[in-house]
């Protein structure tokens, strides 16, 4: 208790250069909090954004994610429902959506073009989805009965000149390798936020895909978990009970999240060792001048009986102190950081690709805390230990002669 | 006052110093600062070392209080042979056996005069009890009695030197070492640290060399050694 009270003592011996040190420590603490904060939080939306639209585990045929069919559907699945069934009666299953991708043109009469469509459950899928399917205008479709019921991308409506209840024909190929067309309705426009999905979305009851491409398979089942955390464990129990199945993960299927991950990984790693060279070397700096005007006082202690090892030790300890108070200021101000963004409502520009921002908030992490903490505290200590080992190994005569 | 004197006849040697050789580098040159120079200091006696600026007092002094080591000669301190012992052994003797008085007072700054005199105890592990009771003792003993919170900043240089001498005595060493103690003090204040240095010594049959090149400090010793260009010119018992 003695020893902490003295290296705090000597802490404060030269207040301003001191303070420096905690400042620069707090402000390279708080830049990694913040920075990883914000990954974190890129992290954490890229991922219930992903699992969203993909579901956390999703079951096909063998070669189903191949991409290399004849025709439509040819590595489709059958018997979907059943399997739907059972593992929408399983616990921590929210639901199990059945999915067809397919594409063709689509045409108002007088033009066409082409789209990309998506056979959905429409009771489940757009439920699952959530925010994000923003509707521009109208609503999900209805079950197929009559006449199927779309939802279109809002350039794709643009294009089309479909407003709502607008007429539109899809025309595809059948599983059987021949055309297909069908009449829809616009029943509602959304806008997704990446341009090109906006401009090619279909979306539309899964029953009417099947009538059209002649078939009562689906492309996927998509299961939605009730904790993303349970995904490799329900992954593993499908490829367990259907090995003949071809199972992924959203984390597999996420390529845009796998890059986001990369990338922020390296870019806040790189920042994370530019603020430990940083606080390193401010340590260094400061004890180091300690130590030298100090010289004379350590050959004094020496002299009267203290070993090398606890003079160090003094030393360390003021590394520490300057350290923790260092990292205390930096999370308080990350903290803050985090807190404060939630009421300010920032927005962050599009990312490539998309033309609609997203939130800037930071996620809270006791564990990143935690560890930049001991990390900032760890280099303190070290850096006193470096800087004051050889001050108290120098013989003591010229240690007591030093000026 | 003739009680003391009678005592140290019987009392242990605690300091035998052999023959002590000690050369330094200058340059391309050895520079010989002792030429085998043999000193010993009883429990409880005060020695004075004199002689002329760079005679070898203060070699000799580093030699004695185990903070340097001779080129030649031998060595034995509190009972202990010291020649040949490894740095912490060393340092562990001189926590346990030898007080340090500086010429520059050297107390620690951020320590205040209570914390200062309680150092040597805390680096011996002496229970807070302990502690408190023996740092107070000494403070009522030096006249600091009162002043233990104070930072030695805002001390005389009269008063920080009883605050080293409380500093060297508080853990009643076998032997102190006070290379010129008063030379930054003005000669009132100076004899009143020879006295209480010698009075706290004798009272805890410490040996004491000092070194000093004030004829009235040495006047106060009970034994006088003058060196010149490294070697011991006269032995005077007072
Ligand atoms: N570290 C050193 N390096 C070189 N020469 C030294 C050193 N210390 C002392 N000397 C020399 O040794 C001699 C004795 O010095 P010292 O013991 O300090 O004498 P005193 O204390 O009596 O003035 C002097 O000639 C001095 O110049
Ligand atoms: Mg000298």
């Amino acid at each position: 208790m003695k020893w902490i009270l003295f290296a705090w003592k000597n802490v404060m011996r030269n207040k301003r250069r001191s303070l420096t040190a905690m400042l620069i420590t707090a402000m390279g603490t708080a830049a990694v909090l913040i920075g990883g904060g914000f990954a974190l939080f890129t992290y954490e939306s890229l991922e219930e954004m992903t699992a969203r639209d993909s579901g956390h585990v999703v079951l096909a045929a063998a070669r189903g994610f191949d991409n290399d069919e004849d025709v439509p559907l040819q590595h489709g699945l059958s018997g979907a429902a059943a399997l739907a069934a059972q593992y929408a009666a399983q616990p921590g299953v929210r639901a199990v959506a059945p999915r067809i991708q397919f594409s063709g043109l689509v045409s108002n009469g007088d033009k066409s073009t082409v789209f990309v469509g998506s056979g959905v459950d429409p009771a489940v899928d757009f439920r699952l989805r959530g925010p994000q399917l923003d509707f521009v205008a109208g609503e999900a479709p209805g079950p197929s009965d009559a006449v199927p019921e779309v939802v279109v991308g809002d350039e794709l409506a643009k294009l089309m000149k479909a407003k709502l209840g607008a007429s539109l024909t899809l025309l595809a190929t059948t599983t059987e390798g021949n055309l297909n067309a069908v009449d829809v309705i616009v029943r509602g426009i959304v806008k997704t936020g990446v341009p090109d999905i906006d401009r090619r979305l279909v979306m539309t009851d899964i029953r009417a895909v099947q009538r059209l491409l002649l078939t009562d398979k689906v492309g996927s089942l998509a299961i939605y978990l009730k904790d993303t955390a349970q995904t490799a464990a329900l992954a593993a129990q499908v490829k367990a009970a259907h090995p003949e199945l071809a199972v992924r993960t959203w984390r597999d299927l996420a390529v845009f999240y796998q890059a986001v991950r990369a990338l922020y990984n390296r870019i806040f790693g790189i920042l994370g060792l530019i603020m430990v060279v940083i606080v390193a070397f401010a340590m260094s700096n400061t004890l180091g001048m300690a130590v030298v005007e100090r010289t004379r006082e350590i050959g004094t202690l020496r002299a009267i009986g203290t070993q090398p090892g606890e003079v160090v030790r003094n030393f360390v300890l003021e590394g520490v102190a300057i350290g923790t108070a260092g990292a205390a200021i930096g999370m308080l101000a990350a903290g803050l950081t985090t807190l404060g963004l939630i009421f300010a409502g920032l927005e962050m520009p599009p990312p490539p690709g998309r033309s609609t921002g997203y939130p800037l908030l930071l996620s809270f992490s006791a564990p990143l805390y935690l560890g930049a903490t001991l990390v900032v505290v760890a280099l303190a200590a070290a850096a006193a230990w470096f800087v004051s080992r050889r001050a108290a190994h120098k013989p003591i005569t010229e240690a007591l002669a030093h000026v | 006052m003739n009680a003391p004197t009678i005592a140290l006849a019987a009392r242990a040697t605690t300091v035998r110093l052999t023959d002590l050789r000690k050369r330094y580098r200058v340059g391309d040159e050895w520079a010989e600062a002792l030429k085998g120079v043999s000193l010993t200091a009883a429990a409880g006696e005060m020695v004075a070392l004199t002689g002329p600026s760079g005679s070898g007092k203060s070699t000799l002094l580093n030699l004695a209080g185990l903070i340097d080591t001779q080129d030649a000669g031998t060595r034995e301190i509190a009972g202990v042979a010291v020649d040949g012992l490894d740095d912490a052994a060393l340092t562990r003797l001189r926590r346990e056996q030898v007080g340090f008085i500086f010429q520059g007072f050297n107390l620690v700054p951020v320590m205040n005069v209570a914390d200062n005199v309680e150092y040597p105890l805390l680096l011996l592990g002496r229970p807070p009890a302990e502690r408190r009771q023996k740092v107070a003792e000494m403070l009522e003993r030096t006249g600091l009695a009162g002043l233990g919170g104070r930072l030695p900043d805002g001390l005389s240089g009269g008063q920080r030197q009883r605050v080293a001498i409380a500093r060297a005595l508080v853990k009643s060493p076998s032997l102190v070492i006070a290379d010129e103690p008063t030379a930054n003090l003005d000669s009132h204040t100076a004899q009143q640290i020879v006295d209480l240095l010698r009075e706290l010594s004798h009272e805890r049959g410490a040996a004491v060399v000092v070194a000093t090149h004030d004829e009235r400090m040495s006047a106060h010793c009970d034994r006088v050694l003058r060196l010149a260009d490294g070697e011991l010119v006269t032995g005077e018992l007072q």
